[in-house]
């Protein structure tokens, strides 16, 4: 039997600063997202390969001072950001947003 | 003696939607109540003009008010009001669209053009505004099912004005192609034909959009998901396993997309012998309904392989229009009803259930 996919499901998707993201789930959990770190987790076929699934973004020629610009809802499922060097191609969907919570895979881990 | 509001309403929350799982008062379904004398009258206004259960509720409604002390009369109207399922974003390609439909299927030829285009027309005659998009791209048959024969018209900015086809509106790559010529296209391509679809035409208020997507699950699929809120997929398949397991998957990718799975339909469930009238299951039977049950997604109906339907499909009259009363349309009609019920269900969760906002 497939079980049903439990998607986390952010409320909103704002600001934590005038730098990094903040998602608020709707199980009242909130993530916050460094800016860069973010830009340097992107999932697009650019940053990571398809098949192997390595990092291929080189961090250093990513730029420290790296922002979003503008975030867009894909969907029901994911957000895309565009962001200040330009790059634009990433899918971060909100299953990956929510691994990608440092806070969240310590609470889990207990 | 004066009979109150108060007293009738009560004596309506006896009454619930089936479907909703709540009585008609809380839901808000009742309407214009007007209490002269012994005679009561009051809209009941559904969440869909194709309810399934639209007699019952007003029998068991009508019985209801009738009981109260000094009712003489009940007076009741049956209305409906489309309620959306899905917030369109503000500025996006589509606001005015109520409940967006996607059809889909795991592999080719079982009949989900036939299938989507008897579904709108079922649910445009009961009255509900209804638009077909068919973006099966590579192999468009709407314009043959329904017996299309104008080209819509195009504007100089590209803009589309939907084909008017028996109260339907009605947009196809079809339209924009030679008969004998074959598309070759590559996703980014059939990514702009999309959003041209969606944005570029004039589909105007809408309570339901119906799009025929192509086979399988690839560039179309993805890019209509990743641009608009779907209410949720409707599933065809036919009955054997090799075509449900490729049902599955298509199940699993709106899932990975977080779109809802509205249902799963059954076509050419069996064949009924013209002759003798004898059911012959000639691809196994039940297989549709028995993976709608395992993965717990409703299964909407089962349509017979049947010859009338075959030709009304290639004379391009479908047989919902051209012979309602036989056994083919009315699955057809039941079908489109359980997925009127379902697209309901939806727009009440949605009500419910916040909405993600972007506030970047």
């Amino acid at each position: 039997m497939m079980a049903e996919m439990q998607m986390p499901m952010p409320i909103e998707i704002g600001r934590a600063n005038q730098y990094d993201i903040k998602v608020t789930w709707q199980d009242g959990h909130e993530s916050i997202y460094l800016a860069r770190e973010l830009r340097l987790a992107c999932p697009c076929a650019g940053c990571v390969d398809e098949m192997t699934g390595q990092v291929r973004v080189i961090a250093a020629s990513v730029l420290q001072n790296v922002v979003p610009l503008k975030i867009d809802l894909i969907g029901r499922y994911a957000i895309s950001i565009q962001w200040s060097d330009g790059h634009n191609t990433g899918i971060y969907t909100f299953e990956y947003l929510r691994k990608l919570d440092k806070h969240e895979a310590h609470s889990t881990k207990q | 003696m004066t009979i109150a509001t108060n007293d009738v309403l009560n004596a309506l929350r006896v009454v619930h939607d089936p479907d909703l799982h709540r009585d008609l008062v809380s839901l808000g379904f009742i309407k214009n109540l007007a209490i002269t004398g012994g005679r009561v009258a009051f809209d009941i206004e559904l969440t869909t003009p194709a309810c399934p259960v639209r007699d019952l509720m007003k029998e068991e409604a009508r019985k209801a008010v009738a009981v109260l002390p000094g009712v003489s009369s009940v007076e009741i109207r049956m209305t409906s009001q489309v309620r959306p399922s899905v917030t369109m974003p503000s500025g996006g390609l589509i606001p005015t669209i109520k409940n967006v439909i996607p059809i889909a299927s795991g592999k080719g030829g079982v009949g989900k053009s036939t299938v989507s285009a008897n579904l709108a027309l079922v649910l445009a005659r009961s009255g509900a505004r209804v638009g077909l998009m068919d973006a099966d791209v590579y192999g468009p048959s709407i314009p043959t099912i329904l017996g299309i024969h104008t080209a819509p018209e195009v504007d100089e900015q590209n803009r589309i004005t939907p084909v008017d086809q028996d109260g339907l509106k009605v947009v196809s790559m079809g339209f924009f192609m030679k008969p004998e010529e074959a598309v070759v296209w590559r996703g980014p391509m059939l990514h702009k034909t999309v959003q041209q679809f969606l944005g570029g035409v004039f589909w105007g208020e809408l309570d339901y959009l119906i799009i025929d997507l192509p086979p399988g699950t690839g560039d179309v699929q993805l890019s209509l998901c990743q641009s608009i809120p779907i209410t949720g997929a409707v599933i065809v398949s036919t009955p054997q396993d090799v075509a449900l397991n490729v049902a599955q998957k298509a199940i699993t990718m709106f899932k990975k997309l977080n779109a809802p799975i509205l249902g799963v339909i059954e076509n050419m469930s069996f064949y009924v012998c013209s002759h003798c009238g004898t059911k012959d299951p000639i691809f196994g039977t039940g297989g549709a309904r028995a993976i709608a049950e395992r993965l717990e997604i409703p299964f909407l109906g089962a349509i017979p392989l049947s010859t009338p339907i075959r030709t009304a499909s290639d004379d391009g009259r479908p047989i919902v229009l051209t012979d309602p009363s036989s056994p083919e349309a009315k699955a057809f009609i039941e079908t489109a009803e359980k997925l009127a019920a379902q697209v309901s269900i939806r727009g009440m969760q949605s009500e419910l259930t916040p909405q993600v906002k972007v506030t970047f």
